[in-house]
């Protein structure tokens, strides 16, 4: 059954990975005046609580079957994204958002990183449980 | 500007010539006809600075105050006080340059230049706040500037070479007040660079300066300065009497470069015999459109060279409908009114309205569009119905304050002049029909909604007058100021925002063109950090009144600076853009952030729904890549609805030279520029960051100065030296930033209310440097020994006192003095004043019957008294900015809070924790050689240390030094 849990997050990640390409784009978008900042952060912050949501679905999920490796590998970013959430600076700010760019530009790569990372992990999980499977 | 005509003399006319290709001067009188202007040079001598000036001279009548302001601004360079002695001295570009006049024939010859090469013979590198330049309306001679001349015109001689460096040693050469009052290095431009003689065409400084005035060709030689580079804008500068006014272009042809948009400016060159033009910024040729050289007021071929874009830094065009989404916006006024108990109780409610009342007319309404409601709130909303041509009003209370409505359609916002008489009456009765109204809070958040209901349609200015904390509806506020946290690092979060509402409001009304002003007045915490947001954000301005109460000089002070607000005119939905110079393929200048109070709605774009007189503006610049320009230019637009409903476009262009030599960058740093921009920078520190933060990145940016000073232009070098040395003009720097360290804002103190706090920083924020100078280093005068003229009117106005450094040394106790920093005026009265001081000045018996605090001047018949007067009427009146100081008086042995309150403006003094400034200048060197040392020898000391510390104990000393040094946080010892 293992492989059906990784099966699962390979394609979770997957669609992480979208939307991080999606925030990127957006930013892009922002940096060559296609949108202002307003309905930038508008549309933004649709996708904040969401995406936290998922990931932190996929990592309960981890921790619930037992996955531990799995899970540690997901604990750091969900912790980051606790803390952006206890502080309540984890949506975007319309007034803010030209001084903050750089960092949450960085903050997106390195959630796409991230998930990218992790997509191929799964992957590699799933493999793993399917030869197991197999193999039995 | 258009033709020679509006300069000639009385009695004489000009014609064109069109086979000539020239003007014909004529006499009406006499039909005396002349090729030459009248009564000017005929040569191009004639731009030869003394016989412009004679030349003008003999046929010119002045106006009495014009003249006057004019020598204000001789005495400003002799040593006087720009920010502070003649009214508009700072805003010295008095002079309309007239180059029809001045050298008409120049003119034909430079544009025949023009056609074979582009380039201009003349040469003029100047600074256009100097008045002894070639002027065109007033230019008496006079003896007492005379020698500034001669300064000036060996000031050009040394500025064709370049600046040259004079190093000044800080340990021996104390602040001299009257430092800050000279304008900031001449912008030396290369030859041939602009395409007119004029002076203004580069914009007065008042108007856009820059913290260099050369800028370095890279960004490796800009961070060898360690200077912050940056801008400082006040585009919508007020024009006060002998001010130069904004030229207008009023003709509709905009040129304007393909590619970068840039506006045509006097930096750009003619080429393909004048056909087409060359951007000053993106070098792109642009073609000069056919109506460029055509006068369409007298329908007949205009002189190119005349246009106000190629003579003026500073223009203004009337934009055609290209620049429009909607019909031009009339000027809406909302005023919200806070009507609860503590509101009527401190007579703020009376006073506003009779304010409002008594400037109706001044409200700017030419043409009769203006419109205006007012709606008055406590914990429900009561708005009036204004019907236009009668003379009574209906109001009508909305209480549900969770969901606002606008009671009625139509009658609330109504139009000025229209229901002018319905106006009036219920501006009469208001305070009356609340005066027994007991009911305590506020539901300001709804009341904000409701005027944003009614005005979203058009935009305009809400101005918001409240005297409690908001506690009903969405944006209530809690009271979260608690003295524990005072002082310490959790301070900061009290100068954020407590709730988003004022934001994402903010932003809601950024959208629809509606401005904010906040006129806060309340005793108790009123969280005028969160509140300032909105002001912040919508490009208004906060005021601040703390513990109003109307039956004091309050009244006064609030009802001046109350109508200055509502009289002053303003720019409308308006957008600004700051462009900057670049090559074909690279930026070579980049906007990296902003500061002031507007949204910034893209990268380079900045939203200001309605736009003040006299706020400022401070924008940080980094350098992309290495410059190959000779010359870079900024040039800031402002697209706008002026309240006299025309869409316009101000342009404020500057040029720079740019520099490879690290002392040219040195000696042309502008100290004041500099001050303002690292004010603007501290007080984002204090939010972002914590406020020992901003504390601590002020102080090491002043260190990092000096260390590159030391390290790059003297001959110590990196090794330690016994001075600490700093360029001539950069001299004020050190006692600004001390100054700034001990302001309000940004103090280490544990007894600032966060209230007073967030204030003084709005005003760090918005203050144009003029105000921002004396806010950040009051200024000091004795007056019971002050020269026998001081306080008589002399050529340029008010004589004042010469300023004295801020350090009470100079206070005896039988003085009087006067301390202002621009918000506060402090008349100081020692305690061995003799009677007869206290009888002329205060017509009291003798110092002990004499009561401090906020008090008004009795005017008497004696010269003292009336001199005294003049200096404090002068003091309010000289700076632009509608604010109106309060004048305390401060007895020696009077009440302690007054009294340190006032010696807290000596800031060269140590108070408290905070040092002196000899003790601030020997920490900064102590940091400089110390750093220095580890800067560049950092391994070599490590090594060194680990030597030092087994083997000898005399550089150990100087090591546990060093380290004490370094361990020991600075803020722990101011």
């Amino acid at each position: 059954m293992g492989w059906f849990l990784f099966l699962f997050a390979v394609l979770w990640a997957a669609g992480l990975m979208f939307t991080s390409v999606f925030c990127i784009i957006m930013f892009s978008d922002l940096e060559t005046d296609y949108i202002n900042p307003i309905d930038f952060c508008n549309k933004m912050n649709k996708f904040v609580l969401p995406e936290g949501a998922a990931h932190a679905f996929l990592a309960l999920l981890f921790l619930l079957s037992g996955q531990w490796v799995a899970f540690l590998f997901n604990l750091p970013l969900l912790a980051w994204n606790a803390n952006k959430l206890i502080k309540q600076n984890h949506m975007y700010d319309a007034t803010e958002i030209f001084r903050t760019m750089g960092p949450q530009k960085n903050e997106i790569f390195f959630k796409l990183g991230f998930y990218l990372i992790s997509f191929f992990y799964y992957l590699y999980r799933m493999i793993l449980a399917l030869v197991a499977e197999d193999s039995q | 500007m258009t033709s020679p005509a509006q300069q000639l003399p009385p009695g004489w006319t000009a014609e064109w010539e069109p086979n000539h290709q020239r003007y014909l001067f004529i006499e009406t009188a006499t039909g005396q006809t002349s090729w030459e202007p009248p009564a000017a040079s005929p040569d191009g001598a004639a731009l030869d600075v003394g016989a412009s000036n004679a030349a003008h001279h003999k046929r010119r009548q002045y106006a009495a105050g014009q003249t006057q302001a004019y020598y204000g601004a001789a005495d400003t360079l002799g040593g006087g006080g720009g920010y502070g002695v003649a009214p508009g001295a700072p805003a010295q570009q008095g002079q309309l340059f007239t180059p029809g006049l001045a050298a008409e024939n120049q003119f034909q010859q430079q544009q025949q230049q023009q056609m074979q090469a582009p380039g201009q013979p003349p040469y003029y590198s100047g600074a256009p706040a100097e008045p002894e330049y070639i002027n065109g309306h007033q230019a008496p001679v006079y003896s007492q500037a005379n020698t500034l001349v001669d300064q000036f015109s060996q000031m050009n001689m040394a500025g064709q070479k370049g600046l040259r460096l004079y190093t000044t040693n800080l340990l021996t050469s104390p602040p001299d007040p009257r430092e800050l009052h000279r304008p900031p290095p001449e912008i030396v431009l290369p030859p041939n660079s602009c395409v007119s003689p004029s002076p203004l065409a580069n914009a007065d400084y008042t108007y856009q300066r820059c913290t260099l005035n050369a800028i370095p060709t890279t960004n490796s030689l800009l961070k060898k300065s360690n200077i912050p580079l940056g801008l400082v804008l006040t585009p919508y500068r007020s024009v006060k009497e002998g001010d130069e006014p904004v030229p207008l272009v009023t003709d509709t042809v905009i040129a304007r470069c393909r590619r970068c948009r840039t506006y045509i400016n006097p930096y750009v060159q003619f080429i393909d015999g004048g056909n087409r033009w060359r951007c000053c910024m993106c070098s792109l040729s642009n073609e000069v459109p056919q109506l460029f050289d055509w006068d369409q007021v007298r329908n007949q071929p205009g002189d190119r060279w005349a246009r106000a874009e190629l003579n003026h830094g500073v223009v203004e065009y009337v934009a055609p409908t290209e620049y429009m989404v909607r019909p031009p916006q009339p000027a809406v006024y909302v005023f919200l009114i806070d009507v609860s108990h503590s509101a009527i109780q401190s007579g703020m409610v009376a006073t506003a309205t009779r304010t409002i009342l008594e400037n109706l007319d001044r409200i700017p309404d030419e043409n009769g569009r203006t419109k205006v409601a007012i709606i008055a709130f406590d914990v429900s909303l009561y708005f009036f119905s204004i019907p236009a041509g009668t003379t009574d009003s209906t109001m009508l209370v909305v209480s549900d304050v969770d969901d606002v409505f606008l009671p009625k359609p139509t009658d609330l916002l109504v139009n000025l002049s229209e229901a002018r008489a319905s106006l009036e009456s219920l501006l009469g009765r208001l305070g009356d029909m609340f005066q027994d109204n007991h009911v305590i809070g506020s539901a300001l958040g709804p009341a904000l909604q409701a005027g944003f209901q009614l005005m979203s349609a058009m935009g305009g200015k809400i101005v918001v007058l409240s005297s409690s904390l908001p506690s009903i509806g969405v944006g209530a506020l809690k009271n979260r100021e608690d003295p524990k946290i005072l002082g310490t690092s959790k301070e900061s979060g009290l100068l954020q925002s407590a709730t988003p509402f004022y934001k994402t409001f903010a932003i809601e009304c950024s959208r629809a063109q509606v401005s904010v002003d906040m006129f806060l007045f309340s005793a108790a915490y009123q969280d005028v950090a969160t509140l300032a947001y909105l002001p912040h954000y919508t490009a208004g301005q906060t005021y601040f009144y703390p513990a109003f109460n109307a039956r004091t000089e309050d009244a006064i002070k609030f009802a001046h600076e109350f109508g200055a607000v509502l009289a002053q005119p303003i720019m409308l939905e308006a957008v600004m853009r700051v462009r900057a110079s670049k090559s074909a393929s690279l930026s070579y200048l980049r906007m990296s952030s902003f500061h002031g109070n507007f949204f910034v709605r893209s990268t380079d774009l900045l939203a200001m729904p309605a736009v003040p007189q006299d706020l400022s503006y401070a924008i940080e610049v980094q350098i992309e890549d290495t410059i190959t320009a000779p010359f870079v230019v900024f040039q800031t637009a402002i697209l706008h609805t002026s309240c006299y409903g025309e869409r316009r476009i101000r342009v404020v262009t500057t040029a720079f030279p740019t520099t490879s030599n690290l002392s040219e960058v040195f000696a042309s740093a502008d100290q004041v520029a500099i001050a303002t921009l690292l004010a603007n920078k501290a007080v984002e520190r204090c939010i972002t960051h914590k406020l020992e933060d901003s504390r601590d990145a002020l102080f090491n940016k002043m260190v990092e100065i000096l260390q590159a000073y030391k390290a790059s232009m003297t001959a110590a070098g990196a090794g330690a030296s016994a001075q600490l040395a700093i360029s001539e003009n950069l001299k004020m720097l050190p006692v600004l930033v001390l100054g700034l360290l001990k302001n309000v804002g940004i103090r280490q103190s544990a007894q600032i209310p966060p209230d007073l706090r967030a204030y003084a920083q709005a005003l760090l924020t918005s203050l144009p440097s003029q105000l921002l100078m004396p806010y950040v280093y009051p200024t000091f005068y004795s007056l019971h020994n002050m020269p026998p003229e001081c306080g008589t009117v002399g050529e340029q106005g008010v004589i004042m006192p010469p300023p004295l450094p801020l350090t009470s040394e100079r206070l005896e106790r039988h003085g009087l003095y006067l301390i202002e920093d621009g918000q506060t005026i402090f008349l100081w009265v020692g305690r061995d004043s003799v009677s007869q001081l206290i009888i002329d000045v205060f017509n009291l018996p003798n110092y002990e019957v004499l009561r401090g605090g906020k008090t008004t001047l009795p005017v008497l018949d004696n010269p003292f008294n009336q001199r005294i007067n003049a200096i404090v009427q002068k003091t309010r009146e000289m700076r632009r900015g509608p604010y109106w100081p309060h004048l305390y008086i401060v007895k020696e042995d009077g009440e302690p809070a007054l009294r340190l309150w006032a010696l807290s403006c000596l800031i060269q003094d140590r108070s408290d924790v905070l040092p002196s400034y000899q003790q601030f200048v020997s920490q900064l060197k102590d940091k400089v050689s110390v750093a220095r040392h580890t800067v560049y020898y950092g391994w070599l000391t490590w090594s060194h240390r680990l030597m030092a510390v087994t083997t000898k104990p005399r550089v150990s000393d100087a090591i546990s030094y060093f380290m004490r040094s370094h361990t020991v946080s600075w803020t722990g010892m101011i």
